[in-house]
């Protein structure tokens, strides 16, 4: 930090130490990164970074960092070259394809590394060698809300939240997981907009709302239902919308009414009278509402339909693509890097398709947690290869043990990352990887419909970026044919075609480029994007697959049937500051800050159990066992019998207790949220 | 004159500001070394960002008897001369608002310097609770919002 006498060059990028890809000035000396700031004239965050934001400076440099390809040999990893690598871990695909057949290949995308970009090329990767297994961490996080949105709408939400009259932040902790998402919460509050916090915890957002609604874990369906029951009945609703542009009103009408103020109390914890207080500061306000429905809608039995439940609340407020509202965002109209066209493969039963076919046929994800049953049992055929980049299942995935068994039971097991994760220490190859700061990508803000382009800042020898890897692979593997640019400068050239944007245009607007005016209201000539081409409160879409065509309401597990052995509710997740789920716990001074894993729980949970703050704890579900110091908070941020521990720690993996056996049965997402535990003083010995 | 504004009805305790402050102090993400601190006050649930309003008056700069404390005619921030301070503490004891805390290890006060005009804590305020502002009545304005803020809370609590 501070002044430097040596020569400081400047540029200007996105940042990827989460998925907000703020604006940023990278300063380099001497060829070293030395400083990163928030790039004032971005549109997304105006500037202002936050220290996760700033830590890519650490994490580009890390003494830790994986530089030479790692290679397993009598269960010790030993330095190859980056050549030998590629040719073995060829030699050995060609094997595992030979033998078992195409599919017993596959890939498995995580978000260390890259973005969008990275994801269509291992889907584009994968296909091009003849196997339709795509993995990735979002058949457990984010397309469970996307689904939950396209069902109803056709699309995710946008949501316009500087220009609502009220802002609905619905199982969301924006500070810490999309922090600059912050500054328009709260700009649009600052112009008179209402601001609404529906959580199981008090989070940083809640602070600062006008209405903080604490809610039980999984239960958000029969609140939006009976938020929906109280607008029809006070006729808080926009007629002409629903007349024109939806269907299903009548039997969601009939089955919202179910839903009354009582019963929603019953079923959620919140009171009868908050009910009906919310429902009316929305229904005011519409059809300025925007409602961001956050990842604790996901990871629960019924977690798709909860939200669906919500996205529902569009259809009845006219808030749907319109100013202020929850907007449908257009997309620059970049070109298809996968294969889904060209070599479309659904024939050779990608897993999961069959038995979650909305997950396949909306987003062409392969299920992950049904890969790890795949690798144990070889059913329904063998699975026997990997490649996995930028992820840490071992950490991150429900039932880790069973992750880490199946993950050791491949044939060939290869990992791409920045640092000896705990998934890379399983791994029969780890390859030195690129941080998004070492190669150029292109990013969108669909809230402003801006493209803006990453730059390739510095390289490391031996560090290939994620392109050049897989394209030296398609190469040994007789596939180089489906990997033609020579390098990602090019590519990304490639993907800007057609779209009227060019590089160079990019590199003249570093605060992101307009590629369409903003527009709303859009369905009125164009309709909306779903199967009827109308706002769907019933799917006939998910009836035909036999599934229920309304949104119904199931309550979890530990409401309908009590586990008296497992007396607590685990909540799982919940994100820190410093911390991007499993990483940056490798950082000194994110350690000094927050340095150990914990157990959230009330005071007189605490009591109960008889442990103070620092204690440790064993906690306890029917999946596994973990021992976690105890913090016990503010009797005002969490409910009695609920606990919250958030993931990513490698001393205490809450991933060992939660479900991969309980999935939401239209999406598949595993149940991690709202988990039956024991809790009891670890006994010193 | 610029001066950094604390927005109460903004600030989510994300810590951001004290951590960015510690680090380009110390290089660590130590809490206790920020210049800035954040209040929170979870019954009624108030944020309260502190950090020096460089008071046109400031009583600190008054009583040092080091004369260690002067006003950086570049920026208007009132600075500490570390090398000068005697650790009396008597700044610590002046200040209204509680914004100088000690430097146990190397025994000298710390307040906040604006970081030579370009203030890191609100470079990485991701809630827009903190504006470097040139308003003039910026100091007169938190005054009054912290005011108007204790009277609300004690009207509540009545």
């Amino acid at each position: 930090m501070g002044d430097s006498t040596g020569k400081r060059d400047h540029y200007t990028s996105l940042c990827r130490m989460c998925d907000n890809r703020c604006g940023i000035n990278v300063y380099v000396e001497d060829g070293t990164i030395v400083e990163i700031t928030g790039l004032k004239e971005h549109k997304w965050n105006h500037g202002r970074l936050c220290v996760k934001g700033r830590l890519a400076v650490d994490l580009v440099n890390a003494p830790d960092r994986i530089k030479k390809p790692l290679k397993r040999i009598n269960g010790q990893f030993e330095e190859i070259s980056l050549d030998q690598a590629y040719d073995e871990i060829a030699e050995k695909i060609k094997q595992v394809q030979a033998t078992w057949g195409e599919w017993a290949m596959s890939v498995w995308k995580g978000e260390a590394l890259g973005f969008l970009t990275q994801e269509d090329l291992y889907r584009r990767f994968i296909h091009a060698i003849g196997s339709p297994n795509y993995f990735s961490n979002d058949s457990e996080c984010y397309v469970g809300r996307w689904l939950g949105y396209a069902l109803v709408t056709g699309d995710w939400a946008t949501q316009d939240f500087a220009n609502s009259k009220c802002a609905v932040i619905w199982a969301s902790n924006p500070p810490y997981s999309q922090p600059n998402l912050t500054q328009s919460i709260l700009n649009g509050r600052e112009k008179g907009g209402k601001l609404i916090v529906i959580d199981v915890r008090l989070s940083a957002i809640a602070r600062q709302a006008d209405e903080f609604v604490q809610i039980l874990p999984g239960t958000d369906g029969a609140l939006a239902h009976g938020i929906a029951r109280q607008l029809i009945e006070e006729d808080f609703i926009d007629h002409t919308f629903i007349d024109n542009f939806t269907i299903g009103f009548t039997s969601y009408s009939h089955y919202v009414s179910q839903f009354t103020p009582e019963r929603v109390e019953r079923e959620t914890g919140v009171p009868a009278k908050t009910v009906i207080h919310i429902a009316r500061e929305i229904g005011r306000c519409r059809p300025k509402v925007s409602v961001y429905a956050g990842n604790g809608l996901e990871h629960h039995e019924n977690g798709i339909n909860n939200v669906r439940a919500i996205a529902c609340l569009d259809g009845l407020l006219g808030n749907f693509d319109h100013e202020g509202g929850n907007f449908v965002a257009e997309k620059p109209g970049l070109k298809d890097l996968t294969l889904y066209q060209d070599k479309p493969l659904r024939h050779l039963d990608p897993i999961g398709a069959d038995t979650y076919p909305v997950l396949y046929d909306f987003r062409k994800e392969c299920h992950s947690i049904s890969a790890i049953d795949t690798i144990l049992t070889g059913k329904p055929y063998p699975l026997r290869g990997m490649i996995l980049s930028g992820a840490n299942p071992a950490l991150t995935n429900p039932n880790s043990k069973k992750v880490i068994r199946a993950l050791k039971a491949l044939d060939l097991f290869v990992v791409r990352d920045l640092f000896m994760t705990e998934t890379a220490e399983l791994a029969d190859y780890v390859l030195p990887a690129a941080t998004f700061l070492e190669h150029p990508e292109l990013h969108c803000h669909p809230i402003h419909h801006i493209i803006s382009l990453s730059k390739e800042i510095v390289t490391f020898p031996g560090c290939d970026n994620e392109y050049i890897f897989l394209k030296k692979l398609a190469d040994r593997l007789g596939a180089g044919s489906y990997f033609p640019w020579e390098d990602r400068e090019t590519l990304n050239g490639w993907l800007l075609e057609g779209t009227g944007v060019t590089i160079e245009t990019l590199l003249d607007h570093p605060e992101g480029y307009q590629y369409k005016p903003r527009r709303f209201l859009k369905y009125l000539e164009e309709g909306l994007l779903t199967p009827s081409g109308k706002f769907e409160f019933t799917s006939r879409y998910l009836k035909d697959y036999g599934y229920p065509e309304l949104p119904e309401y199931i309550p979890p597990t530990y409401m309908s049937a009590p586990n008296p052995d497992y007396p607590y509710i685990m909540v799982t997740g919940a994100r820190k500051v410093f911390y991007t789920h499993g990483r940056n716990r490798n950082f000194k001074r994110c350690r000094t800050a927050i340095p150990n894993p914990d157990i959230e729980i009330h005071p007189v949970d605490a009591r109960k159990i008889g442990v103070a703050t620092g204690d440790i704890v064993t906690v306890t579900s029917v999946v596994g066992s973990v021992d976690i110091p105890v913090k016990i908070v503010n009797p005002s941020n969490i409910l009695p019998g609920i606990t919250q521990v958030t993931h990513g720690w490698k001393e205490s993996n809450i991933n060992l207790l939660t479900h991969d056996d309980r999935n939401d049965p239209i999406d598949g997402f595993p149940l991690m949220k709202s988990v039956e535990i024991s809790i009891t003083r670890k006994v010193e010995s | 004159m610029r001066f950094i504004t604390m927005d109460v009805t903004k600030c989510v305790v994300c810590r951001n500001c004290e951590y960015a402050c510690a680090f380009r102090q110390t290089g660590d993400f130590k809490r206790e070394d920020s210049n800035i601190r954040v209040d929170y006050h979870d019954d009624v649930k108030i944020c309260l960002p502190q950090t020096c309003m460089h008071c046109d008056d400031a009583w600190c700069l008054e009583i040092c008897p080091a004369a260690a404390i002067y006003r950086n005619e570049s920026t208007g921030a009132i600075e500490i001369i570390s090398e000068r301070c005697a650790g009396c503490k008597m700044c610590i004891l002046a200040c209204p608002f509680g914004n100088i805390h000690f430097d146990n290890i190397n025994m000298v006060s710390r307040k906040c310097n604006l970081c030579q005009g370009e203030p890191n804590c609100v470079s990485f305020c991701i809630s827009g609770a903190l504006q470097y502002t040139t308003d003039q009545n910026s100091c007169q304005n938190n005054r009054e919002i912290f005011q108007r803020f204790i009277e609300n809370i004690s009207s509540d609590n009545h």
